[in-house]
């Protein structure tokens, strides 16, 4: 890895891009997290789940504000270092993008205001309707994006004339053969990850006997939503990990950590490998016998394929492919695990006090986010060395930008983000500390259009009185 | 051919509906540096948090519909515009996130403001060099920037951002004078009074010496010599209408008049570069993606937009009058 622009611009965009899923895979799952208790709440009427409300909601926007700024860089950074990936990629993404922001940009934007300050002016009703549509705002995005990185693992319906692209079929390009698989998968993940950071919150209340009623809604939901999550996600990773392997064999092949054209046969799981791509074999390779082929071919002898099936020049680094797979899938054994704890634990009833249960639950408060991460590093090192896989290689994209201004710019978001990322955690942290707010005695769930439509501003009585708060 | 025009119509519009909207906001963020009660910038920050990010989508917006319906310029541009853009991203970055932890912080509000106002200076000044590198012209090569990433250093784009820094400051003085009661409204009227010629006098330099870098805007004077013209002395009786209503009522007409006048000012920018989508460098046509592409944004723009711009009038409309003095919470 010398200090080429190539290389630079490859890890300018890999930390930033890094660094943003982190809050988008928050505002989904907690977008619908929050539409869900406020759902609850107008439907029972039952105060805590307007306190959850609006515990979650304070949490939401400061995440919600870093996903923004961080992602507004990203529309400009496809151009900044990889300017012949746009000029190529442009008339197939860009329209996917574009429709991004303008069905769901700007439906987040114009209700997210009303869903953070509009709760006295437009009333619980309007205001619940704010919350959906935020809340569609960020599936809708999910999906675009989804596609357009879909459509850059599997490319199809385009051809190439003159080394430009041409779209020839947009329902290809859309529902290209990854897109259908990959956009469930990461939906799961994000919703399983605000479950998981609800439940870990409830549990480190219960662990210190604080805020209680709050705490026990919190972990009998998040690990509810967990459990039901993780089932279904077990079951898409798996179809998705078959749509990839006749897709993109090399990835999968380097996430598997074997080289040789047939692995072994019956072939461990190897949970730790030492890789040297030089010499196309493993230097160190730690292992459960059996088990590769009991999970990856479903017969207690079967092979798996190895990277050797791909010639070098067309290889991703297996490293990097096959330690963000295992990160990701050692974390779904986790969460599945702690699932089937918790219904064990509900039915024995002391889900809310078993100790050791709701220390576990803690540790996996971030345990989502990680998993995302280590998936998309999985998706994304395993295309390599492709950015569009098969049609151009990422280092044919790089933009004519001198490596010095790279390296600077670098820095830059590096500090930069990293006191974004500092300043999230304390603000966070301090309102856990804090805990919910007092909870209103008792809440009133009325409220109608007519309330945004009145000519005169609602002060605050009135508007607390709207509230029962 | 007609596609290409209706997409950089809609590239257009985004453009300007982000100057106006954005510049406002950017405007009221630069002024919380002039400000020394804390209360009054709370105020002022609370007039712009629940559509600042309406606003600052149609930046998103402008960036991708670039890379939609003319990905070769958009890849021309962006290294060519390399730092600018990159400084202007991290500084509204770092004025976004302080909305959310100004609230957050009572004891360090201050130093969050001064983030805030550093960062909404910094994106300004940032799109004023854009600006100007842009009109003085990028060096292009085929489909590819050959210049330098410190072209837009020059001394004409350096005159430019002072000159969108000061008209920014006009959008959010006025804007203020329409939100905000009392004090606040008092401040916005003083500080009125000093950006309006300031930014004037910046627009002019600006009308001046783009004549001696950029031998195009002199083709183009002479091409719409009418149209140019006039947009001129809209923006003129626009400013008229501003500096004769800081002290009186109503109290929206200066912001009326101020958008009135950034409008024209964009029009006019439009009007000098038409047809080229890189100015003087490459036309629209040169640079656009195929029939296919160009149908599907404008398809979903021709229906999403309507209802986006609903929306985002509705959200001004829910927190339309007077900024309440103990912000939207009560």
């Amino acid at each position: 890895m010398s200090l080429n622009p190539a290389t630079l611009a490859r890890v300018q965009f890999a930390f930033t891009v890094s660094f943003h899923i982190i809050f988008p895979t928050m505002s989904i799952g907690l977008a619908m997290f929050l539409a869900v208790v406020e759902g609850l709440w107008l439907k029972t009427k039952d105060a805590i789940y307007l306190q959850i409300y609006r515990f979650w909601l304070s949490i939401f926007a400061m995440g919600f504000g870093v996903g923004v700024v961080t992602g507004l860089v990203l529309s400009f950074e496809f151009g900044l270092g990889f300017a012949r990936f746009a000029q190529l990629a442009g008339p197939a993404i860009g329209p996917l993008i574009a429709l991004e922001v303008l069905t769901s940009f700007f439906l987040e934007a114009g209700f997210l205001g009303i869903m953070l300050f509009g709760m006295h002016r437009v009333g619980p009703k309007l205001h619940y309707l704010a919350t959906c549509m935020v809340a569609l705002g960020t599936l809708l995005s999910a999906s675009w994006i989804l596609a357009a990185n879909s459509w850059m693992q599997t490319p199809d319906g385009v051809v190439v004339k003159d080394g430009r692209l041409v779209v020839t079929n947009w329902w290809h390009v859309i529902n290209n053969p990854s897109w259908l698989f990959r956009l469930p998968h990461m939906l799961t993940a994000a919703y399983l990850t605000a479950s998981f950071l609800v439940a870990g919150v409830g549990a480190w209340y219960l662990l210190r006997g604080e805020h209680l009623a709050f705490a026990k809604k919190s972990v009998a939901l998040g690990t509810a939503f967990a459990t039901i999550l993780i089932a279904g996600q077990v079951f898409i990773g798996d179809i998705l990990y078959g749509t990839m392997l006749k897709h993109q064999p090399s990835k999968m092949q380097a996430a598997e950590g074997f080289w040789e054209k047939q692995s072994p046969s019956p072939a461990p799981y190897y949970w730790i490998i030492v890789p040297d791509q030089k010499r196309q074999r493993n230097r160190f390779a730690f292992g459960i016998p059996y088990l590769g082929s009991i999970w990856l071919t479903h017969s207690l002898r079967g092979s798996v394929d190895g990277l050797k099936n791909t010639p070098p020049d067309r290889q991703p680094t297996m490293g990097m492919v096959f330690y963000g797979f295992r990160i990701m899938y050692g974390i779904a054994i986790l969460m599945f695990a702690v699932a089937t704890a918790s219904l064990w634990l509900r039915w024995k009833r002391c889900l809310f006090t078993n100790r050791w249960f709701l220390r576990c639950l803690v540790v996996m408060t971030p345990s989502g986010i990680v998993a995302t991460l280590g998936g998309w590093y999985l998706a994304e090192t395993g295309r390599q060395p492709w950015v569009i896989f098969g049609l151009l290689k990422t280092i044919d994209a790089v933009s004519p930008v001198p490596a010095q201004t790279l390296l600077a710019t670098l820095i830059a978001f590096v500090c930069i983000y990293a006191f974004f990322m500092a300043a999230f955690l304390f603000f966070v942290l301090r309102t856990i500390r804090r805990g919910p707010g007092l909870s209103p005695s008792h809440a009133e769930a009325s409220g109608s259009l007519k309330n945004a439509l009145r000519p005169q501003v609602l002060d605050s009585a009135n508007a607390n009185a709207v509230l029962g708060s | 051919m007609i596609l290409p025009m209706i997409s950089a119509c809609f590239t257009a519009l985004s453009v300007t509906l982000y100057v106006l909207l954005d510049g406002f906001d950017l405007g009221v963020g630069a002024l919380l540096l002039l400000q020394p009660h804390e209360r009054s910038r709370d105020h002022m920050v609370d007039s712009i948090t629940p559509t600042w990010d309406g606003n600052e989508t149609w930046l998103i917006m402008t960036g991708v519909t670039l890379l939609a319906a003319f990905p070769i310029a958009y890849g021309i541009l962006m290294p060519a515009l390399y730092l600018p853009i990159i400084v202007m991203l991290l500084a509204l970055g770092l004025r976004g996130v302080s909305f959310e932890f100004r609230v957050q912080a009572i004891q360090y509000r201050r130093k969050w403001d001064l983030v805030f106002a550093l960062g909404s200076i910094v994106a300004a000044f940032m799109q004023g060099l854009i600006l100007g590198d842009l009109l003085q012209g990028i060096s292009v090569e085929g489909i590819t920037f050959n210049g330098s990433v410190l072209d837009c250093f020059r001394p004409f784009p350096l005159l430019c951002a002072v000159c969108v820094l000061a008209g920014y400051v006009v959008l959010g003085a006025s804007w203020l004078k329409f939100k905000a009661t009392d004090q606040l409204r008092k401040f916005a009227e003083r500080t009125l009074r000093v950006a309006l010629p300031l930014f004037l006098a910046a627009f002019i330099a600006v009308g001046w010496f783009s004549f001696a870098v950029q031998p195009g805007i002199f083709v183009a004077w002479q091409a719409h010599t009418v149209v140019l013209a006039t947009l001129s002395g809209i923006m003129i009786v626009a400013a008229f209408v501003i500096f004769a209503g800081i002290n009186k009522r109503p109290d929206a007409r200066p912001f009326a008049a101020s958008l009135a006048m950034v409008a024209a000012g964009i029009v006019g920018l439009a009007v000098l570069v038409f047809p080229d989508i890189v100015p003087f460098r490459v036309s629209l046509w040169d640079a656009s993606a195929s029939r296919l592409s160009q149908i599907f944004v404008l398809t979903g723009a021709a229906f999403v937009s309507p209802v986006v711009l609903g929306y985002s009038f509705f959200a001004y409309w829910v927190f339309r009058g007077k900024t309440p003095q103990k912000g939207w919470d009560g």
